[in-house]
């Protein structure tokens, strides 16, 4: 346990959470966006229980079950919304939705 | 194992007091209603149904009796979960003025769209019922969950017109920038916690906002935490629609429902503006001092983004959505404003009366807002997403009464005198000029007088252009227009109270 420290949790956790907020930002795919913004979650729930494992607090580890449930909420509510989107028009590329612009 | 008891007995302190439950009786109140409609939609024959929207309101309206009743308890709740004072109640009855004028505006725009009003109703309770916890929350867990509930909430209401594609596309665009802003938040709150939890005492809560404070009293200069107080400012400036976090609001409220729209507007940004007081009052207060530029370049760069941005637009929905960038920015400023004065002054004092502004602000948006979305919600349209300017072309030969409530709320939203959204407008400066911030005072000014541009070419459209010959004038429902109508003379009656009580005084 001694060889790996706080650290390298935090810091895998900061390129797990980087790469999720690359891939929102750069993807086009809904569904990849989508998959992207539960890593970021995922990222932060192993920060989490980093710190509560090495600060030696419960908290963090209790914060980690609020995570998931709002999560899954978000979920079934998102991809309600993307198959709903996907039915109505065809897409879930969203490069190819274009039904909001000034115009 | 002796760890395990000290937690133990440290749930047990937490555990709820006599009165907690009392304390929160508008929220229950709320929620239970939000349940309750869903119960009434599945009890009640088709004749009945015009109950469900009633009871909803009578049951906000009773709430918000509630909440002023509240007036001045305060104290810590659950355990030190919650933490009331006297602006609490003030932030609950503005969620739950918000919510049942969105009742009003959407009755009928739902019904006649074909969406289910108790549905509506039923997420719209429980929108209201989290905000309101929100409000009063003094712990990580208790904000992030409710932030998240009224959250979840609205991606439901933008999408909530599941026949039209532009909604569902707000829907999901609504739900990239949420989920966005709820990571990079909840990150943010992570990193918080994490050097909270390596400074202090065994036994005390890291996920406490006064815990948190205690820490970064000391350590506020770490790295992990400066990265996460960054993250927390981001997440709120998404809620709040601030510069650099705006990309998302022009195309989500030109998609939503128009009732959603102003939920969002107000109801959302409200949210945005008492998540950042309370996490710049409470866990990040130390930090005042790095916090305050911070927050004027913020508050500087949505009220330019959204201004000149709203210039170029020929959508009223969008020109609404980019000036409320600019009503995000304002607000910031007030917030930027309060923390400058707190840490110059060391606790409280003059800085007191800079949230009574920022909540005063608020109130002048909601009321022009809600005037102006409501006029928007009740013209017929060829499609809820798409209300260029020149739709509105000769209003005032169509509809006087909604022409007027929607000239009233835009001369609110402007600032023009005597409009309450005037005085609001010079508190801010008032408290720009306290906290001897000029730049931001010169760029609130310079902005005011660029808003005022595209406000009046709305009303220009309105009210002097005239309508195209052979126009039928549309039926309108009374409620529809006396709501907008109301509204608009109540930004001027507020406005007048306000000019009386302070020549009086």
């Amino acid at each position: 346990m001694e060889s790996t420290t706080l650290a390298h949790h935090l810091l895998l956790a900061a390129l797990v959470f980087c790469a999720g907020l690359t891939g929102v930002l750069v993807r086009r795919n809904l569904l990849v966006t989508y998959m992207c913004l539960e890593l970021m979650l995922a990222a932060t729930m192993l920060a989490l229980v980093a710190f509560s494992r090495f600060n030696g607090t419960m908290d963090g580890a209790v914060l980690v079950f609020f995570v998931i449930t709002v999560a899954a909420a978000e979920v079934a509510v998102g991809l309600a919304l993307i198959v709903a989107l996907f039915r109505r028009t065809g897409a879930v590329g969203s490069d190819r939705l274009d039904s909001l612009a000034d115009r | 194992m002796t760890h395990a008891l000290a937690a133990l007995d440290a749930f047990k302190s937490a555990a709820p007091q006599a009165g907690d439950w009392a304390s929160i009786l508008p929220e229950i109140l709320v929620a239970g209603l939000g349940v309750f409609a869903l119960l009434q939609a599945l009890t009640l024959p088709a004749s009945g149904r015009w109950l469900i929207p009633a009871v909803a309101r009578v049951g906000l309206l009773l709430a918000g009796f509630l909440a002023y009743q509240a007036g001045e308890s305060e104290g810590a709740r659950f355990g030190g979960l919650l933490q009331q004072d006297a602006s609490t109640h003030l932030w609950r009855q503005l969620f739950l003025l918000c919510a049942l004028l969105t009742s009003l505006v959407g009755g009928r725009f739902f019904r006649q769209r074909g969406a289910d009003e108790a549905e509506f109703h039923h997420i719209l309770l429980l929108v209201t019922a989290s905000l309101m916890m929100l409000a009063q929350s003094s712990h990580v867990v208790t904000f992030f969950v409710a932030l998240e509930t009224a959250t979840v909430g609205l991606y439901v209401l933008c999408g909530f017109l599941r026949r039209s594609a532009a909604s569902l596309e707000a829907g999901v665009r609504y739900l990239v920038a949420g989920g966005l802003s709820s990571a990079l938040l909840l990150m943010g709150f992570v990193l918080l916690h994490g050097v909270a939890g390596m400074h202090l005492p065994k036994g005390a809560d890291p996920l406490q906002f006064a815990s948190i404070a205690a820490a970064l009293l000391g350590h506020g200069g770490e790295p992990l935490a400066l990265v996460g107080a960054a993250l927390v400012l981001a997440g709120l400036g998404f809620k709040l629609g601030a510069f650099p976090f705006h990309g998302w609001v022009p195309d989500v409220y030109q998609g939503a429902p128009t009732p959603t729209t102003a939920l969002l507007a107000t109801a959302s940004k409200s949210a945005g503006v008492v998540g950042l007081v309370l996490v710049v009052s409470g866990p990040l207060a130390p930090l005042a001092a790095k916090l305050s530029p911070v927050l004027a370049v913020l508050a500087g760069g949505s009220l330019l983004a959204g201004n000149l941005a709203a210039l170029g637009s020929s959508d009223t929905k969008r020109a609404l959505a980019l000036s409320g960038v600019s009503h995000a920015g304002f607000l910031l400023a007030g917030i930027a404003g309060l923390v400058t004065l707190r840490s110059q002054e060391g606790v409280f004092g003059a800085a007191d009366i800079a949230l009574p502004i920022v909540l005063a602000y608020l109130l002048a948006y909601v009321l022009g807002t809600f005037a102006t979305m409501g006029a928007l919600a009740a013209l017929p349209a060829e499609s809820d997403e798409r209300r260029p300017l020149v739709a509105l072309r000769g209003l005032i030969r169509r509809s006087p009464s909604l022409a007027a409530g929607l000239t009233l709320g835009i001369g609110s939203l402007a600032g023009i005198p005597p409009s309450i959204g005037f005085f609001a407008k010079v508190l801010i400066l008032w408290v720009l000029v306290s906290a001897e911030a000029w730049t931001l005072l010169a760029l609130a000014v310079v902005s005011v007088a660029v808003s005022i541009h595209y406000y009046f070419s709305i009303i220009r459209e309105a009210t002097v252009r005239t309508a195209p010959d052979g126009e039928v004038p549309p039926r309108i429902p009374l409620l529809d227009r006396a709501l907008p109508l109301g509204l608009g003379i109540l930004t001027v009656l507020l406005g007048l109270g306000s000019l009386i009580k302070a020549a009086l005084g």
